[in-house]
């Protein structure tokens, strides 16, 4: 208690000092390297508001939200931080992010209503908005034209539903030649989870109604996949960028991933490859989308929420510059002049209409873990799809009954 | 303070401030967290608590709840398996290298240098390799097994629930190996060669000679290689997490990756605190074996 207090006291004599020299100083936490987004977003900030300086530092991906709860707790946490959409509502939850809607409010920059639903919904919590989206990805099917036409499926006209889906992996298959029709993720991580949700959300469930008759026949699809060799045993243990890269190196004719390959894939892939929105369960059905990327986010104990919030706007401000030198898609509809890779972008911001977020739920991560028991007991056969699913709703209400 | 200063240098007090050193060590960084890690076995505890002692007490119910997961059990067995068949192995063949290089040779040291090398790779390091290996598509292994005509098919060495954890054991046997074999080379080194020459003379034959001069002599090793084979394993982390993560569908799980899985993929600390203690108490037993064999060796 002592030391906290004393390292409390200690911290505030050190912000006092630049607040006496009349600069203010924001410390800013990122997954960017350094010539990334976050470290770009702040020489450009500093160089137009002299008066304010960010200090950025880089973070773990994977490490962010333990290293954030442990700062959080120990008193030296950041001033604006990123993190992953799934988990903003569970540093909010917790009282631990500030809530900007009484700024946005007052703000002539960011403008709610212009955001996407989804990464919109994503910051959202309980009518306080507790982010700033900076940038998006959702995910689509890639496929190999190439492939299409040696298969004799008309290249122009990719498959649009589940059934028109699993006859163009069937006709792609080559076991002789080591040719999946699809590559995919099911992996028993967040990955797996981001790739089956709007599966679930296309057939009318959603996280908080995981046990419904389509979420059978789609996980049951998966399974098929998996069974009929038309997509690689791998998938179970395999990542999105992993399956992919079979997808690049032609073992597998489609794939289904996110914009973040494409600058790989243009080096790599040989051949004409194309980008189509996920299949529905039928033609007239609701269209679904994951939704990624993250937020950036000030914490409730900031010591300079202006100066933060001056600086969240100016990165809202830069979403038309995201796709082209960041490849992200944009969180909100913006001019993207001369994109790269156009015909994919274009299909991406079509998809990111339809992109959906995952939650927002406090316990998002457990909620998560019984979606991805679901998936993985399910496509090892340890239990039919409607057990799997009817335990996964089980372990669901009690987090949502908590 | 004259007197203290003579305590010190002549008296116990030297004696006594080396052992308050080491046990102060010992307190900070090894009992402390391991009293931290039973209290919070009995606290509801997630990643914003961490820092605090101020969490609600909740009894046995972290106990209950773990061991009422559907996947206790299997990880459980897959936990004994997995130290088992590694310790065997690693013991084994280890052995049976350390006897091999026992004999004269040329180049029978350096070789048996090199073969530490596999030992100072970082486990995630092993594992990765070890992936390539074991690649269902377009591993090494499956080529090799192809080209000999042994298998048909491929073997989906990661990703199919009933191979994927025996993977596992094999990277962790092969990454074992070497320091069975160097530790057991230098108890061999230490039994005297006349012993051998006398049992020779005596017309003791090879078998004979391994069976009652060789295995004995070689009792407390042997002890102390299982426990720290033991151990070891009852540690390795990098390897599942590079190879299967625990799965598909928690197949290739052991309960030290479970363990993390818990705390620090669900936040379920308290639970994770709960899968750490259970373990620890194992490893307590074999550290005590452990010991005993040890002290054995002064002994005799």
């Amino acid at each position: 208690m002592i030391i906290q207090r004393l390292l409390t006291s200690a911290a505030f004599a050190v912000a006092a000092v630049p607040a006496l020299a009349e600069t203010v100083t924001i410390d800013l936490w990122t997954i960017d390297r350094p010539g990334e987004y976050h470290y770009v977003m702040a020489e450009e900030f500093m160089k137009a508001n002299p008066d304010i300086i960010v200090n950025v530092r880089s973070v773990q991906f994977e490490d962010m939200v333990n290293d954030l709860a442990r700062a959080v707790s120990t008193g030296d946490a950041p001033d604006v931080t990123y993190i992953d959409n799934p988990e903003v509502a569970l540093f909010a939850s917790r009282g631990l992010l500030l809530d900007m809607k009484p700024m946005i409010d007052k703000s002539s920059v960011i403008k709610p209503d212009q955001i996407y639903p989804g990464p919109l919904a994503s910051v959202t919590y309980e009518g306080g908005i507790y982010g700033i989206p900076r940038g998006a990805n959702t995910i689509a099917l890639y496929y190999n034209a190439d492939m299409y036409k040696a298969a004799g499926l008309d290249p122009d006209n990719p498959p649009k539903t589940w059934d028109e889906l699993y006859a163009a992996a069937k006709a792609l298959t080559k076991p002789e030649e080591n040719i999946y029709g699809l590559a995919f993720s099911a992996v028993g991580t967040e990955e797996g989870t981001f790739q089956f949700l709007p599966w679930l959300q296309m057939a009318g469930g959603d996280f908080n109604n995981v046990n419904t008759p389509g979420a059978v026949t789609a996980l049951n699809l998966w399974k098929q996949f998996i069974d009929e060799g038309l997509a690689s045993p791998d998938t179970l243990i395999r990542g999105q960028w992993d399956s992919t890269g079979t997808f690049n190196a032609g073992s597998a004719a489609m794939s289904i991933s996110g914009p973040w390959e494409l600058p790989r894939m243009s080096e790599e892939a040989k051949f004409d490859y194309r980008v189509a929105l996920l299949p529905a369960p039928s033609a007239d059905a609701p269209r679904a989308s994951a939704l990624g990327e993250g937020d950036n986010v000030i914490l409730a104990n900031t010591d300079q929420p202006e100066a933060a919030f001056k600086f969240v706007e100016y990165m809202y401000s830069q979403m038309p510059r995201v796709w082209n030198e960041f490849g992200y898609m944009p969180a909100y509809p913006v001019d993207v002049a001369d994109p790269k890779h156009a015909a994919a972008y274009a299909v991406f911001v079509e998809s990111m209409k339809y992109a959906r977020n995952r939650g927002p739920h406090a316990e998002w991560p457990k909620i998560s873990k019984a979606v991805q028991d679901a998936i993985q007991s399910t496509l090892t056969g340890q239990a039919p799809a409607e057990q799997a699913l009817a335990d996964a709703q089980a372990k669901i209400d009690g987090v949502l009954g908590q | 303070m004259l007197r203290f200063d003579r305590v010190f240098r002549d008296g116990g007090g030297f004696d006594t401030l080396l052992v308050m050193l080491a046990l102060g060590y010992l307190v900070v960084f090894s009992a402390f967290p391991l009293i931290y890690n039973v209290v919070m076995s009995f606290q509801e505890v997630d990643l914003f608590s961490l820092a605090s002692f101020d969490r609600p007490f909740v009894g046995w119910d972290n106990y209950s709840e773990v061991m009422g997961e559907r996947v206790f059990t299997p990880i459980f067995w897959n936990t004994v398996q997995f130290v088992g068949l590694s310790v065997f192995f690693q013991l084994t063949i280890g052995f049976g290298l350390a006897l091999f290089f026992q004999q004269d040779f040329p180049g029978a040291t350096w070789l048996r240098g090199l073969f530490l090398a596999g030992w100072i790779l970082p486990g995630l390091v092993v594992g990765a390799v070890w992936g390539w290996i074991l690649a269902g598509d377009f591993g090494v292994l499956n080529y090799v097994l192809q080209s000999l005509g042994l298998i048909e098919g491929k073997i989906f060495w990661l990703s199919d629930p009933s191979v994927s954890l025996y993977s596992g054991i094999i990277a962790n046997i092969w990454l074992g190996i070497p320091f069975n074999m160097i530790l057991l080379s230098v108890g061999l080194a230490a039994i005297p060669a006349d012993v051998y020459e006398a049992a020779e003379l005596d017309g003791a034959s090879r078998l004979h000679r391994f069976l009652t001069i060789t295995l004995p002599l070689m009792r407390a090793q042997l002890g102390a290689v299982i426990s720290l084979g033991v151990i070891f394993t009852l540690q390795q982390f990098d390897l599942f997490a590079a190879l299967t993560r625990g799965g598909p569908s928690n197949a290739s799980n052991v309960l030290q990756y479970w363990a993390w899985q818990l705390s620090f993929e669900e936040y379920r600390i308290g639970q994770g605190s709960v899968v750490s203690v259970l373990m620890i108490l194992f490893v307590v037993i074999v550290a005590f074996v452990y010991v005993r064999s040890t002290r054995n060796e002064h002994a005799g």
